[in-house]
């Protein structure tokens, strides 16, 4: 037996390296972020912060700047391309994710209303965004799955993804009408949230998004071999026993909530959910014990590099992280698309 | 005699009926094939026996129990299935490909115990795909492939295995392959086999029983000799045959001359309803 | 072989309901351009616009209202509507795949590209230049959706050429927002994404006619070998259609037609998806009828739905690309419910 599990063997060994890898290359992120800025804190300023020796100013630099965000970026990456991972899994599509199916711009539209709504206030709750957005990307979801689901032949993942990309237009035509009714202010902080941007930066939106993240992260992972046998062909997967509508359900809940919950701290972030859940793939393969945590580390590294690079590009302004995301995304999208099988 | 049989089966494709009182019994520990021309029903059939579809009206009963209202998880402990054309995902081993069949035994987590990996083991072994238990699936030939999704419902561990069209795209090397290997396994360890399969011949060798479906009933149940007579194949698939004595096994073998009737040439113009 | 004597061939070519779709739908055209004229936020009356259109006297406010501000938004309203849904009929054909349309291509952001740099670096180019780059746009964005969809294996299936539509769209609308935001134009460009008919004249219906009744003539030339095309690529060749050559000409028309029309009205792709659908059902499966049949109901959705989005929100004008989102999308919806394909 032990010859058998040679080719396992070498697979584990083969997750583990890429998991240290990832874990380092994200370390290292980490520390030059820490640094970039107009400020400049190097490791050893880190150093001495954490153990108080650091200047008030620095403390409040990391602790208050860019720690927060830098946490953020990490768990908004890791939760889009676990939702990512999940939603492939389920429409069998390598090529499906959060924002394609239009659970973003459907958390987007919700944010648009919010803010149309308080036009007349001068104080926008800004608190309450992410709830708003949470709600949106649940709305979406249900409407998409009430849409796909046809009685007798349940929910069809090609029917899924065509559906998403339906409701995702009608959205984005909504969300165009409704911002021509914008000030021009609020236009501005429209466009940037739909660029996708990390704006949440401070402690308490970490406190929004964590619980999420750790509730619906160890689901996802447990359900890795659920996920394995539907990603096979459905009437394999109904002979192995499996209640298909059932856990495809849950299977979505998990991933509308990990998305929802990132996207209303995160903005408008597109293709993480993506190329994170890809990049894994390609490392790990598609065993879902291994690509899942794969894939959360991805996305993580990823977000973290494309934050980093849109605090460094345009100083001292700054680019919205999704539009970064986009610019490496799409491209390397596209190219799947055309190596893609049928 | 303790066998798979329906009662009253009805089972329709959205609002077509395509069975209509389906009473058909499958022997235990022997070879079923069911047979009939393209849309005669007999995918749907099986597909109905084996859960994957839900009948309209009527029920499925193994063993005096029937199997909708077991979870589908303690079916497939009793009865596998493997589909038309089955696909899996790239980069698929066999050994991973075979270790999913002990989904319904698996809880929690899902590591593989003693017990799983002795059932992989076997079944691997038992259709020849040992030496192949590392390799990607996409990578293997037509015959091999199916060997390895046979390998898989083998590992479900079940007395009653169900196949639709098994060798329908394979050449004819991979057919002989696959349906010795059934054979082999009803025969060796008494498994109860049924197979939807299209060439007539491959029925009358390999199958103990056969079954002739037309629109969804039973035309002619029983033995090679019974089923494959010339009234049969009239009826059922619109040939007139010949009927010979295969020169080894000595059971009967048709071979097709004529169309029973004249039929309207295909008209271009019926491909313009793609709409 | 037995048939089944429940098999329909369907051999829908139905002249006579074509001729009568052309003949009503030419009337109620006619009838929705001078409803457009005569409605708006002061009414005119029907005698005035006679008056204005055949006995032209300037200096007569009302003539000058109708000739110059009205008249022409109600035909590039008309122009407009056609030019989409030609260029969708096109593209359906072409393909085979029903979700087709100049919208799904990525025309729309494309254009939307070409015209935030427009806005952004040269904000004094005249309409001229505006309609150029923003045809530019279109042409490279549905180019990048078409070859890569068209590159992978199995070709251009109708998930493959959404989900590229989709890459596309972001990776050019991330360019675009990028330089809104830098260079604060989200209100300029949020207005033309609103899609509208509302600041039509004359100097851009002479700029757009040229290229319009180039493209709908070239389409009523192909529409023969398009119906062809439509019976599958292996039976076209079969018939000794060349292959290459039609969808190349096609895909300029599409391109000409609905680079054109974008830039004149904005993305209001929809059209193109639904129009030569319902033409299809009605009118059969032969493109001669159902180009110049699109051509007139794409015109008339337009028109219609340009007096709508004056109507409704009385005095205020509602964006003409949301009311066509709102028959639109539900429609795109069905669609994909009904589509049974193992796509």
């Amino acid at each position: 037996m032990n010859s058998l599990s040679h080719l396992e063997k070498k697979k584990k060994i083969r997750y583990m390296v890429t998991i240290c890898i990832f874990l380092c290359l994200i370390f290292t992120t980490f520390l030059l972020s820490m640094d970039a800025g107009l400020i400049h804190l190097s490791p050893i300023d880190v150093l001495k912060v954490l153990v108080n020796h650091g200047t008030s100013q620095q403390e409040l630099i990391l602790f208050d700047f860019r720690l927060p965000r830098i946490v953020i970026s990490l768990l908004v990456g890791s939760g889009l391309a676990v939702s990512g991972a999940i939603l492939q899994g389920i429409t069998r599509n390598s090529l499906a994710d959060p924002g394609i199916l239009g659970i973003n711009v459907g958390a987007g539209l919700v944010v648009v209303l919010f803010i149309s709504f308080f036009s007349s206030m001068q104080v926008v709750p800004v608190f309450a965004l992410p709830f708003a957005a949470l709600m949106g990307a649940v709305l979406t979801a249900t409407l998409i799955y009430i849409l796909t689901y046809k009685k007798g032949q349940g929910l069809s993942p090609m029917r899924m993804i065509l559906i998403g990309i339906a409701v995702a237009s009608g959205i984005e035509a909504a969300l165009i009408v409704l911002t021509i009714h914008l000030d021009p202010r609020q236009l501005q902080f429209v466009t940037i949230w739909l660029a996708g941007s990390i704006w949440g930066t401070n402690w308490n939106f970490v406190l929004t998004l964590l619980p999420w993240i750790l509730i619906l992260m160890p689901l996802a992972f447990s359900k890795a071999r659920v996920l394995n046998i539907l990603n096979l062909y459905e009437d394999v997967s109904k002979g192995l026993g499996m209640a298909i509508e059932k856990e495809r359900l849950i299977l979505l809940g998990i991933a509308v909530g990990l998305a929802g919950s990132c996207v209303a701290v995160g903005g408008n972030m597109g293709f993480v959910g993506l190329i994170g859940p890809h990049l894994a793939r390609k490392l790990v393969g598609p065993k879902h014990q291994f690509l899942l945590p794969a894939s959360a580390l991805s996305g993580s590294l990823l977000l973290i590099v494309a934050d980093t690079l849109a605090r460094l590009i345009v100083q001292p302004s700054e680019i919205p992280t999704g539009i970064l995301v986009s610019i490496i995304g799409a491209p390397y999208f596209l190219y799947l698309l055309a190596k893609s099988k049928a | 005699m303790d066998c798979l049989h329906t009662a009253q089966l009805n089972i329709a494709y959205v609002d077509r009926l395509i069975v209509e009182d389906l009473n058909l019994c499958v022997p235990e520990g022997k070879i079923t094939a069911l047979v009939g021309a393209n849309g005669s029903g007999k995918s749907t059939i099986l597909k109905a026996i084996a859960r994957i579809m839900k009948p309209k009206k009527g029920s499925v009963f193994l063993d005096g129990q029937s199997i909708y209202h077991q979870p589908s998880k303690e079916v497939a402990k009793l009865l596998s299935i493997l589909p038309q054309n089955p696909t899996a995902p790239e980069g698929l081993t066999v050994g991973e490909l075979v270790s999913y069949g002990r989904f319904p035994y698996q809880k929690g987590f899902g590591n593989l115990t003693q017990e799983d990996k002795k059932m992989i083991h076997w079944a691997v072994d038992v259709t020849g795909m040992l030496s192949f238990y590392d390799r990607p699936i996409d990578q293997l030939s037509g015959g091999q492939r199916q060997r390895a999704w046979i390998a898989m419902a083998l590992a479900q561990g079940t007395n009653i295995l169900c196949l639709d069209e098994p060798t329908t795209f394979l050449d004819m090397a991979h057919q002989l392959e696959v349906l010795k290997l059934l054979k082999k396994l009803n025969k060796e360890e008494h498994r109860t086999i049924i197979m939807v399969v299209h060439d007539l011949n491959h029925a009358s060798k390999f199958a103990h029983n056969i079954v002739a479906i037309k629109e969804g009933r039973i035309v002619s149940e029983g033995d090679p000799q019974t089923v494959l007579t010339k009234g049969v194949l009239k009826k059922v698939f619109g040939i007139e045959a010949d009927i010979i004595s295969d020169p080894r096994t000595g059971v009967p073998l048709c071979l097709p001359y004529e169309l029973v009737q004249e039929h309207d040439p295909v008209n271009i113009d019926s491909r313009m309803s793609y709409i | 072989m037995q048939v089944n004597q429940h098999t329909t061939i369907h051999v829908k070519v139905r002249p006579a309901c074509a001729l009568i779709i052309l003949l009503i739908g030419t009337l109620l055209l006619v009838v929705g351009l001078i409803v457009s004229i005569a409605i708006d936020t002061t009414a005119i009356k029907l005698h005035t616009i006679w008056e204005a259109i055949f006995h032209y006297k300037s200096g007569i406010l009302q003539y000058q209202i109708v000739r110059n501000l009205r008249l022409p938004r109600a035909l590039a309203s008309a122009l407009v509507g056609a030019c989409f849904a030609i260029a969708g009929a096109i593209m359906q054909g072409m393909t085979r795949n029903p979700l087709a349309s100049p919208g799904l291509l990525g025309v729309n952001a494309g254009a939307a590209f070409a015209l935030a740099i427009c806005l952004a670096f040269y904000p004094s180019l005249s309409f001229q230049y505006l309609i150029i780059f923003s045809f530019v746009g279109a042409t490279f964005s549905s180019g990048l959706v078409y070859g890569i969809g068209s590159i992978a294996k199995g070709g251009l299936t109708p998930v493959r050429l959404a989900l590229a539509g989709v890459a596309v769209s972001s990776l050019l609308t991330a360019f675009s927002s990028e330089i809104s935001i830098y260079y604060h134009i989200a209100q300029d460009i949020a207005f033309w994404h609103a899609g509208g008919v509302v600041g039509a004249n004359w100097s851009q219906i002479k700029i757009m006619l040229p290229w319009v009744t180039g493209g709908m003539i070239g389409a009523f030339i192909l529409s023969r070998s398009i119906t062809v095309m439509s019976l599958g690529e292996d039976i076209a060749t079969g018939l000794g259609q060349r292959i290459m050559l039609v969808k190349l000409a096609g895909s300029i028309i599409v391109l000409v037609l609905a680079g054109t029309a974008v830039s004149v009205v904005g993305p209001v792709g929809f059209v193109g998806l639904v129009i030569p659908h319902i033409v299809r059902i009605l009118v059969g499966v032969n493109y001669r009828w159902i180009i110049p049949c699109s051509a007139v109901c794409g015109s008339l959705l337009m028109v219609w739905a340009d007096i709508g989005s004056r109507v409704i929100n009385y005095p205020f004008e509602t964006p003409v690309g949301a009311l066509i989102a709102i028959i639109g999308v539900p429609f795109f919806l069905y669609l994909a419910r009904k589509e049974r394909r193992e796509l």
